[in-house]
């Protein structure tokens, strides 16, 4: 896939994942069909002790844990579409965050930390999807400081709080004393940052690809005035405006894929701006689909209405939409994002023609500088 | 897209920087010097083989790949256009002549348009037929060996400086309305043809009237086969569909910003910021549908419906980064002469950022499309 995305070199201009990893994601979704597909979400709901039980055996099964997403290429293409084989079904699992566990299997996976800071306070706790999947993670923070935090026990029950359960960073010892993660962050962290932001991504694409699929469908077989749904021009136009919405998605989401597997040094910026626009295409996604779907979308017996429900830990944290664009915003600075026309001045814009220089060679094909 | 990508993109921006002023902002501005740098600019591009690089190497081209096509279109767009109408001529009259044209006609229009020596205009929409193209009534009636066309055409761009027209009118009656269309290459020399400039938001010298009293065409004029300039039609449509890189100007522009403005930019609400790094988001996502399109054309698989989400989200973007542009420059004051030029460039932008959502089709044209492929039944 990294022709397109950037490679220089290549005239294989192939946008898609590789074939190993798009096969491997359809088996995936074969294989959770198989073993109850939106079954599942609602099985762990209704008895949530027994999810990791359920749906560990069955990412066995599928070969989920020799995946290393570290590794990059095949591996980390087929991470992402695992990833967005389980947001297909909603899988009652926090599989970005296991997919990315420590090599030496100290913890049970990897979340990201909102805070920045090195110290506690700098940040809201950690928190994700991780209740009953495992008791120490590693935690990261966007600048690649890394820690340890506990899950605390479940405060709410599955139906209303989606398995989020908050992290207590562990305290740490530092050279400079007692914190809960290390003083400065290394670019191994900050690479991890990365991944953790991109791979759930790929969870809430897999959701968007669901929830649009299914009100596809709702619109094509509900009747009024005598007419499918689907020859409103105002219900085609509401379908049409989320669908950009899921295909901008997915184009950012290989490109931040790239970056993190070409080790890039922006990755954490390609990151933010996929979170982003993941977040707000899931805005608009989730309230057209819940919209189209009528009264019929709110029922335990429509699947929209698990999809919506448990696509909301994901759109919550690490980061609100809010401050995904403020971590963004801060760190690209004056810089903006990666591109053809990014560098002094635009590159290629009236300061360059003014004479400031060539800056031409900079961020080539969309490719971070 | 490799090396040779980068290497075009360096030449083409080392090329305008040489040729074009740097406060230039399209060439259908009130100062008719403009106009000349665009004709100079393409006479230029031409010399050096770089005006219609995707032609067929027959007809003078090198057959550049689709992804050098659009860094041409990347380049030229950021830096308004400098090609000014030339582009409609390479992008789509040639090849449409190249597939239709007759030898004669291939010999007489495709030499001037590769040296970069004439002016196309678009001539399809009228008063009464705008979305519904096929409504209209222009009518080019039979008179002995050739027709009598009459009629008139709106929102003409570039007429009053246009040599040529690819006129589109009704020849006969079908069954359905899509039928009884023939396209004509007619002079605008022709007495026959009066002009009439529009005054508008988007600049002076760009939309215009045109009238047809009478003009005289004969079967030498006719492109294609007669009554079936519809399909014709559809072809054209397509071209342009891709055809505006409309996210590159966005992109650079919102990369000046931070430089425009010194060090008034960390002076400005940080909000505004936040806005701002959501658009280049937004043109990231843009540019990369783009390339979605490019390499669905690269394998030979597109259909009409798939740069429909590149043109939804593309038109979008313009108007949106318009709006948080605006708001840039009015929070902050240039008083030097590159921070006029950037303040020129944002209001430029808005100005035509307005008409992104209705030229070359309105953007629900877009919407219909992409429901009609998302909703068919599977
Ligand atoms: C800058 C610019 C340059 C142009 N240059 C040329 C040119 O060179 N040559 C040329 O021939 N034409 C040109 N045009 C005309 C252009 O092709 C038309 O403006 C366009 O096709 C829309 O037609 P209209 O303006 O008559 O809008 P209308 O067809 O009257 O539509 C108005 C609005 O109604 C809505 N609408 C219309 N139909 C539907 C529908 N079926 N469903 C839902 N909503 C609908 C849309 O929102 C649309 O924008 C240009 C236009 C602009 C703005």
């Amino acid at each position: 896939m990294t022709a397109v995305l950037g490679a220089a070199t290549s005239t294989d201009m192939n946008t898609e994942l590789s074939d190993e990893a798009a096969e491997y994601g359809r088996t995936a979704l074969r294989a959770f069909e198989a073993a109850g597909g939106d079954e599942l979400v609602q099985a762990a709901e209704r008895e949530p002790e027994k999810r990791a039980g359920l749906i560990e055996p069955l990412l066995d099964e599928i070969g989920a844990w020799e995946l290393d997403p570290r590794a990059g290429g095949d591996e980390l293409e087929a991470a992402a579409a695992l990833c967005r084989a389980a947001g297909w079904w909603a899988l009652p699992y926090p599989l970005a965050e296991r997919l990315c566990r420590p090599a030496d299997g100290s913890t049970a996976g990897l979340v990201l930390a909102a805070g920045t800071g090195a110290g506690v306070g700098t940040g809201p706790a950690p928190a994700a999807a991780v209740a009953g999947a495992g008791q120490r993670w590693s935690t990261v923070t966007l600048d690649g400081r890394r820690g340890v935090a506990t899950a605390r026990p479940l405060a709410e029950g599955p139906r209303y709080g989606a398995f989020v359960a908050e992290l207590d960073p562990e305290p740490v010892a530092t050279s400079t004393g007692t914190g809960t993660g290390t003083e400065d962050g290394t670019a191994d962290g900050r690479a991890d940052a990365a991944l953790a932001l991109v791979l759930p991504c790929w969870t809430l694409l897999g959701m968007l690809d669901r929830a649009l699929d299914l009100t596809r469908a709702h619109v094509l077989a509900r009747q009024q005035f005598g007419q499918p749904l689907a020859r409103f021009q105002g219900v085609q136009f509401q379908l049409t405006d989320a669908e950009v919405e899921r295909v901008g998605v997915e184009e950012l989401a290989k490109f931040a894929l790239w970056s993190v597997q070409a080790g890039h040094g922006d990755a954490v910026e390609d990151a933010l701006a996929l979170r982003h626009a993941a977040l707000e295409a899931a805005d608009l996604v989730f309230r057209v689909t819940h919209q189209l779907h009528g009264a019929m979308g709110f029922c335990d017996e429509t699947t929209l209405s698990w999809i919506s429900r448990y696509s909301q830990p994901v759109r919550r944290h690490p980061l609100s939409l809010s401050a995904t664009r403020d971590h963004l915003t801060r760190r690209i600075g004056r810089a903006g994002l990666s591109g053809p026309f990014a560098g002094p001045a635009g590159a290629a814009g009236a300061a360059a023609r003014a004479g400031a220089g060539s800056a031409a060679g900079s961020g080539e094909e969309g490719q971070p500088r | 897209m490799g090396e040779g990508v980068a290497t075009l993109r360096r030449e083409l921006r080392q090329l305008v920087r040489e040729h074009v002023p740097p406060d230039f902002l399209g060439a259908f501005t009130a100062d008719p010097a403009d106009l000349e740098v665009a004709q100079a600019f393409c006479r230029t591009l031409a010399e050096r083989g770089l005006l219609c690089m995707a032609w067929p190497r027959e007809f003078g081209g090198r057959e550049s790949s689709p992804w050098e096509q659009m860094a041409v279109r990347e380049e030229m767009w950021a830096l308004h256009e400098p090609r000014g109408a030339q582009y409609m001529g390479v992008n789509w009259v040639g090849p449409t002549i190249m597939r239709h044209g007759t030898a004669e006609q291939q010999a007489r229009h495709l030499p001037p348009i590769s040296r970069g020596e004439v002016i196309w205009c678009q001539g399809f929409s009228e008063p009464e037929a705008g979305s519904d193209l096929a409504s209209l009534r222009t009518t080019a009636r039979r008179d002995g060996g050739g027709w009598r066309v009459t009629g008139q055409k709106v929102w003409t761009s570039y007429a009053t400086m246009a040599q040529w027209c690819f006129l589109l009118a009704r020849t006969s009656k079908g069954a359905r309305r899509q039928q009884g269309l023939t396209v004509f290459l007619v002079p605008m020399s022709d007495p026959a043809i009066e002009v009439r400039p529009i005054a508008s938001m988007i600049g002076p010298h760009h939309l215009n009237e045109v009238f047809f009293d009478e003009l005289r065409v004969t079967e030498a004029d006719v492109l294609g086969t007669v009554d079936e300039g519809w399909s014709l039609v559809q072809e054209v449509l397509a071209f342009e569909r891709v055809g505006i890189a409309r996210y590159a100007r966005v992109e650079r522009l919102l990369h000046e910003a931070p430089t425009a403005l010194g060090d008034q930019w960390e002076k400005l609400p940080e909000e505004l910021r936040g806005r701002w790094a959501r658009m280049l988001v937004h043109a990231r996502r843009a540019r990369l549908l783009a390339y979605r399109v490019v390499a669905l054309q690269a394998s030979g698989r597109i259909r009409p419906d798939d740069s429909a989400a590149y043109r939804i989200a593309v038109t979008r973007l313009d108007q949106e980064s318009a709006e948080v542009l605006m708001d840039i420059v009015a929070e902050a004051s240039l008083p030097d002469e590159a921070g006029r030029r950037f303040r020129r460039a944002v209001a430029d932008h808005r100005r035509y950022s307005v008409s992104a959502t209705v030229a070359s089709g309105s953007v629900e044209m877009q919407r219909i499309l992409m429901a009609r492929a998302l909703l068919a039944a599977s």
